[in-house]
């Protein structure tokens, strides 16, 4: 059996079993929607906990602008689950063009989580000032900590090579070629060589077996490079981590449920709070991990929130919680195999 | 039954002139030369090119909230034009691909419709009708997920270079 046949069997299996719990939940009343079990052949035991995940929420600068909206739907989501998460990361965007005025409005409406919150940046936070207003409001944009046993690592996943200082082009004009997904200008963005050094250095000391759980704006993997749906130096962070037993990685830039598996690295992609986005014209490795296309006609179809529950062997059961009726059977119900 | 009698039962009453020009053997004019038809070309690449930046929010009335077409149409994807006309129930009746393309202008970007006769509305289908160039024609529902178009670099049609950044065609995918 290839590689990929097996860890789909895997997937299957824990997703079977997730399927079960999923009626457990039901019956108490809690509307879960399951898309994947994320498994981890951790050896030492961590105190299960949970955590959220809200992104890309594209703020704009109109006062009472939808996307306000949805963004505080979000939280409130996230406020209302029981048990409540442990905390929440932010999977970058929280602006559309990346000026203060969006920033602070998103750090705003992000301030009423009732849970501590790590964010890491999006595109279109940053090419206005290069980061600068964002720093000031939300830190560092490369952290790690551990939580009950976890080793969490966040990394600015969207550093391009400088295509406008040759070219004279204003901040204002290169942050609207950032904006544009389909950009033919900037190209594949990373982490590049700086953060990979960090990487590598806050990880020599772990043993194999710490669960590791990566956060990125971008994908891991090569999904989709045109829309940037992928990190152009990914190979190397997945080689940093090869040692690790099991590493969950979790982004956000693809507004769409998606879920895949390259070595021992597990990816789930979140709905963002803002609009979805089509699936690429490219083939899925677990096209069972697709949502239902979204209905143009209702405004927040097809956006939502994520919720993870890690128990003590660094499972993960992974949830999404969409506004409306977005998951297909497979993913609302679990599979059995 | 000779032809001429053919086609006048064919094309029925007022036939008979349209048989004579068909019978007659005679061209309107000769094919277009090379570069007559590469000056069409150009012109359809000129509307392309104002449809693609309209799409991308070039033109104000089609947006009050900021949100342009490419919000969520990258590469004119799942905007379906291959798939008109067809049932939308927002109307409760059969549309063609510019309604569709209003309504979004008047709804989720809060904006002005654009005339379906206009050069705007052209270009918005030149745009998205030459990304889905080779798709069959399918009118009616897409009720499933419906996969972006394929384009390989660039904006996906003939356009000056911007000499600006890396291509896509310079990204070689590193295998997963």
């Amino acid at each position: 059996m290839s590689e990929v046949n097996k860890s789909r069997r895997d997937f299957l299996a824990f997703s079977g079993r997730a399927g079960m719990a999923t009626l457990v939940a039901q019956a108490v009343g809690i509307n879960l929607g399951i898309v994947d079990v994320v498994r981890a052949e951790s050896g030492g035991k961590l105190d299960p906990f949970r955590f959220a995940i809200i992104s890309d929420a594209h703020l704009y600068s109109m006062d009472n602008h939808k996307f306000d909206q949805q963004l505080i739907d979000a939280v409130n989501k996230v406020n209302a689950m029981s048990p409540k998460p442990d905390f929440v990361l932010f999977g970058g965007d929280v602006a559309q063009n990346g000026t203060e005025d969006q920033l602070v409005k998103g750090k705003e409406i992000l301030s009423k989580l009732e849970m501590p919150m790590h964010i890491i940046p999006g595109e279109h936070d940053w090419y206005l000032d290069m980061g600068d207003a964002w720093r000031g409001l939300f830190g560092d944009e490369t952290w790690s900590f551990n939580h009950k046993g976890v080793h969490f690592i966040g990394l600015n996943s969207i550093l391009v090579r400088d295509f406008w200082t040759e070219a004279g082009l204003s901040p204002k004009e290169r942050m609207t070629v950032m904006e544009m997904l389909e950009s033919p200008i900037p190209g594949p963005w990373g982490v590049h060589e700086q953060q990979l050094e960090w990487l590598a250095n806050d990880v020599k000391d772990l043993g194999p077996g710490t669960p590791i759980v990566i956060f990125t704006h971008s994908p891991l993997w090569d999904y989709y490079p045109r829309w940037n749906f992928q990190t152009s130096d990914a190979p190397e962070i997945r080689e940093i981590l090869s040692k690790f037993d099991n590493v969950m990685s979790y982004h956000g830039h693809v507004h769409q449920t998606l879920y895949n598996r390259i070595g021992n690295m597990s990816s789930v992609a979140a709905m963002s709070t803002s609009w979805p986005w089509p699936y690429p014209p490219v083939e899925l490795a677990f096209p069972e991990t697709r949502m239902n296309r979204a209905d143009p006609s209702i405004a927040t179809d097809g956006q939502g929130v994520q919720i993870i529950d890690l128990n003590n062997e660094f499972q993960g059961l992974v949830q999404y919680k969409p506004f409306e009726d977005s998951l297909t059977p497979f993913m609302q119900d679990g599979f059995t195999v | 039954m000779t032809t001429s009698t053919a086609i006048r039962r064919a094309v029925g009453i007022g036939g008979v002139a349209a048989a004579a020009i068909v019978a007659s053997g005679v061209f309107a004019r000769a094919p277009f030369t090379e570069e007559e038809l590469a000056q069409q070309m150009d012109a359809l690449y000129e509307s392309v090119q104002l449809g693609y930046d309209m799409w991308h929010g070039t033109k104000p009335s089609m947006a009050t909230n900021g949100l342009a077409c490419g919000n969520c149409h990258p590469d004119t994807a799942a905007s379906n034009p291959q798939t008109f006309p067809k049932y939308m129930t927002m109307y409760g009746k059969v549309v063609q691909w510019p309604e569709m393309v209003n309504w979004c202008i008047e709804n989720p970007q809060l904006g002005e419709r654009i005339d379906p006769a206009s050069d705007d509305m052209t270009a918005l289908a030149a745009y998205a009708m030459y990304l889905h160039r080779g798709i069959p024609i399918q009118p009616g529902l897409a009720s499933q997920q419906t996969s972006g178009v394929v384009v390989e670099h660039g904006t996906g049609f003939k356009r000056e270079p911007t000499g600006l950044g890396v291509d896509s065609r310079d990204h070689t995918p590193t295998p997963n």
